[in-house]
């Protein structure tokens, strides 16, 4: 029993050290110079940390031919996550409520569709989908990105904000309509403060959707609203010369921090709303 | 002056009818249950009437207007539901002012309906707490008294007390029944409790497969069932239902049950049976005695049931089983053949063919 | 009743536009175009299965969609029995739980570029794991998966298994969590073993949830496409393409619409497929 209970701790810990040390190795090799990396080992600890890197990786990184470092990547991603983010979330809380509380005739077949639509791979649509962009002018713009961030957080909130709202009693809405509350009013004075956790859910589900978003912002943003992810790419994969590895890592924890810090922020919102999004329904 | 009149009320969810041609007239000030099992339409008729669900035919009028299309908040109506449906991040004040906020009420008849309200249903304390903080019993004089400040004519209840434990529901019957005889307000009342019902009503609809069975008083209800499914429904413990085959002889009418024969002298039939109609004989157990006057009937003791006040007898009829309700003294010690003495006139005999009263 | 009702379906009406046009009526015109002549700009001149025929003569696309068979194999079954190792683990009233917990699902919040450029780094032959062990006193040893032709579509299942592991046993925790505590009496009382009760009765009550993550992850493989950009960028050559990145790099780089459609049309077709096991189960369960 004792010899098992080692072993169930062991292989815990070789487990934790599999899922930790690409972390640790990319903050390590982030606060070495580039002398060190070349001579040292991968695991050793920086002998004399520092944050030259990322200041270099923040102001100064160059993706392509511009030298302006990966901050403007950041106030990219920032100004398309803040609108996609709140307007998918509102969308889908007034999807779901109309959807479970107000069962419109034809709600069973749209929610039915929309589930499948999730399923699509992106790429099936992508060329069609530039195409009308293009033709509305909205394509390569901060609202062409940001509407299809929207487009396509549509199916899984509206579903988690259907089931959320398909689980209160349906009492609570003939309640409310004997007491002369509309559409608008019900939903503003008793739904929506009775889905803070559901929000708090959805908020995080798109915060890190779209902050990781690749393919949607390489296609659909343009040039000039290139998001973090895609400028890191940019700058890592396609430097020329020798690679400035501690630099790399460095633009590599900028664009993974914001997401990191709101999984440590909010765990079990986080993995409430992964498993959601997941499993959606 | 009818408070509310439905007429020809039919509602169908595909091919499922749930409500079939219901006509109901509910007078200003009467206290109207609906009762039934499970299933039989009264909650739907009761949404009906509040408007939460659409109908397929018919009208429905509420103080003599017709309200059949109008939105619940239009028909003058308060409601009380199951679940209490409070509303869960509102304090107790704004669950019971929400609807008259909605109304734009003047500040002043907003406070003065609140006070009296939270007055009558002593809530006056809890005012400030959020329906999470308040026990079962509380919750409910809530959704009461947020039906209350509506000041409205008329009050739909739906199954309210359905979810409390069996003392807090003696109260809470007490105390509506306390609030209908100080305000008279006009009330429909759905339930499935038969002793709520007894307790509570002026008049009780008997609901079965989407009709009005019978809709009568209380007493009226008990004693004169007019159809077999009412006589069984109503009544704890039930009525005995004995096969009979009717027999005239002349003007006298007797049932006869495999070899018993039992003469109805005493009943009041409404229009006299043909000889042979096969029918159902309903006595309630309190009209089998062991003595007195009625129709002796000789019978072979099963076993006793003690139910605290009374015992309730078994006993056999030739064939059949008979429950008589005795005092616990008489009951005691009782066994081998009894004479029981039938109350012929407080009987009730349906056909069996149409279970209808004969 | 009238006007709220209205109003529900007013609010709900952009969102059947969006489903109708943007989902549906993008994914039929992908599917048309895959008929036709297209080649750089779409062609809407019907040319049967021809675009099938060269996309599964061409290569690079024999290439990617085999991988996706190899990937989704390794990944589905690797992250499975990770997760559910784990979950089983943590399961067994081990302290700091939460400390496992955290560690095991953090990689779930970093993009697949983020995960796809730190992999790149630990297996890159130059300064990864090879380079340290070398350093150690093994001047021969080799490990340079990652730049191999016939290796490197390995290497993205590590990556992939240390992303999706946390979210299997996440999942797969909660299942444990919702097993009867009688049932666990009950098999003590009996005195079966722990392992014979994980194998016998508890991971048959969990068969639900294992068919959902079997989909889930499987759905994952055919769209993955940012984690084999960020790690190997397709290569060394084109040795470890996906099916995602071939239909966005015939999309636009290389701009033959045709070709993209009709490998499009094929990703359709396998996410589909591996819907497959879940519409059974459910079709069994509406069945009974």
């Amino acid at each position: 029993m004792k010899a098992a209970r080692i072993g169930l701790y062991a292989f815990l810990l070789g487990a934790a050290l599999f899922f930790s040390i690409p972390l640790l190795i990319v903050v390590m090799t982030s606060l070495k110079p580039m002398t060190e990396i070349r001579t040292g080992s991968i695991f050793a600890l920086p002998l004399a940390p520092n944050f030259d890197a990322w200041v270099k990786a923040w102001m100064s990184a160059c993706t392509g031919l511009a030298c302006e470092g990966i901050r403007v990547g950041f106030w990219n991603s920032f100004r398309i996550l803040v609108p996609s983010v709140a307007l998918s979330v509102m969308a889908g809380a007034l999807n779901g409520y109309a959807l479970a509380q107000w069962k419109p005739p034809g709600a069973n077949a749209l929610l039915t569709a929309l589930m499948l639509g999730a399923f699509i791979p992106y790429q099936v649509i992508l060329y069609p989908m530039v195409k009308i962009l293009s033709n509305i002018g909205l394509y390569n713009s901060l609202p062409g990105i940001i509407a299809v961030h929207i487009i396509f957080g549509l199916p899984v909130m509206t579903l988690i904000f259907r089931n959320f709202y398909a689980g209160l009693p349906d009492e609570l809405l003939k309640a409310a309509r004997v007491d002369g509350a509309g559409f608008w009013r019900i939903f503003f004075e008793i739904m929506l403060p009775l889905s803070i956790n559901i929000l708090i859910v959805a908020v995080i589900l798109q915060v890190t959707g779209i902050w990781n978003d690749y393919l949607l912002g390489l296609i659909f943003a343009g040039r000039d609203n290139a998001p973090m992810t895609v400028q890191l790419n940019l700058i890592v994969n396609t430097s020329m010369g020798e690679q400035e590895h501690n630099v790399n890592m460095a633009a590599t924890l900028l664009t993974a921090l914001p997401p990191l810090l709101v999984y440590f922020a909010s765990g079990r919102y986080f993995v409430r709303g992964i498993t959601a999004g997941a499993v959606k329904g | 002056m009818s408070a509310v009149q439905v007429r020809g009320l039919r509602k169908s969810y595909g091919p499922l009818d749930v409500l079939r041609n219901i006509d109901l007239e509910v007078r200003e000030g009467e206290f109207t249950v609906l009762l039934g099992p499970s299933g039989c339409g009264k909650s739907t008729l009761l949404s009906a009437i509040a408007g939460l669900d659409p109908v397929n035919a018919g009208r429905i009028e509420i103080g003599g207007v017709d309200v059949t299309d109008l939105d619940p908040s239009a028909r003058g109506i308060a409601m009380v539901f199951q679940s209490y449906a409070l509303y869960p991040t509102m304090t107790v004040r704004n669950n019971m002012t929400f609807g008259l906020r909605v109304k734009r009420l003047p500040k002043a008849e907003i406070d003065k309906r609140l006070t009296w309200a939270a007055d009558m249903l002593q809530l006056t304390a809890l005012l400030d707490r959020k329906p999470a903080q308040l026990s079962g019993g509380q919750r409910q004089r809530v959704a009461i008294g947020r039906a209350l400040v509506q000041q409205s004519r008329v009050f739909l209840f739906d199954e309210p007390l359905s979810n409390l434990d069996a003392k807090l529901r003696a109260e809470m019957r007490v105390e509506i029944k306390r609030l209908h005889r100080e305000l008279a307000p006009t009330v429909v009342y759905v339930t499935h409790d038969q002793i709520e019902a007894m307790t509570l009503a002026t008049r009780i609809a008997v609901m079965r497969g989407g009709q009005i069975e019978q809709y009568a008083t209380p007493d009226e209800l008990y004693e004169r069932p007019q159809t077999l499914f009412v006589a069984g429904f109503v009544g704890s413990p039930a009525m005995n239902f004995l096969p009979v085959v009717l027999r005239r002889n002349g003007g006298a009418v007797a049932a006869e049950l495999g070899p018993v024969t039992i003469p109805l002298d005493a009943y009041a039939f409404a229009t006299p049976p043909a000889d042979g109609t096969q029918a159902i004989f309903g006595i309630r157990p309190e009209h089998a005695a062991l003595s007195g006057a009625g129709v002796q009937v000789a019978t072979e003791t099963l076993f006793m049931e003690p139910m605290g006040a009374d015992t309730l007898g078994w006993f056999q009829l030739g064939t059949e089983k008979l429950s008589a309700r005795l005092a616990p003294q008489t009951a005691r010690g009782i066994s081998g053949p009894q004479r029981l003495a039938l109350d012929i006139a407080n009987a009730s005999i349906f056909a069996r063919d149409t279970e209808q009263r004969l | 009743m009238r006007i709220s009702g209205l109003a529900a379906r007013l609010v709900l009406s952009p969102t059947v536009l969006v489903t109708v046009v943007c989902f549906y009526g993008c994914a039929v015109w992908t599917a048309y175009i895959s008929f036709t002549k297209s080649s750089f700009i779409p062609n809407y001149t019907f040319n049967g299965l021809a675009q099938y025929e060269r996309l599964f003569a061409t290569p690079r696309w024999g290439v990617a969609y085999t991988n996706m068979f190899i990937f989704g194999v390794l990944l589905v079954v690797g992250a499975l029995a990770v997760g559910l190792l784990l979950a089983i683990m943590i399961d067994r009233n081990v302290r700091g739980e939460g400390f496992f917990r955290t560690v095991m699902l953090y990689p779930l919040s970093m993009s697949f570029i983020v995960t796809g450029l730190a992999w790149q780094w630990v297996l890159s032959p130059s300064i990864g794991v090879q380079h340290f062990v070398r350093d150690l006193g093994f001047p021969n040893f080799t490990f340079d998966w990652i730049a191999q032709q016939d290796r490197a579509i390995y290497t993205l299942v590590f990556a992939g298994v240390w992303h999706q592991a946390g979210l299997i046993m996440a999942i797969m925790l909660a299942g444990l969590r919702g097993v009867d505590r009688d049932i666990w009496r009950a098999t003590k009382v009996e005195g079966i073993p722990t392992w014979r009760v994980y194998l016998g009765i508890v991971l048959p009550m969990l068969r639900p949830l294992v068919v959902t993550c079997v989909v889930l992850l499987s759905v994952a493989v055919v769209k993955s496409y940012d984690l084999v950009v960020a790690m190997t960028g397709g290569g060394p050559g084109f040795a470890s393409d996906l099916p995602g990145k071939f239909v966005v790099d015939f999309s636009f780089e290389r701009a033959n619409i045709g070709q993209a459609s009709a490998a499009a049309v094929v990703m359709l077709g396998s996410v589909f497929a591996a819907l497959a096991p879940y519409f059974y189960v459910e079709l069994r369960k509406r069945g009974q």
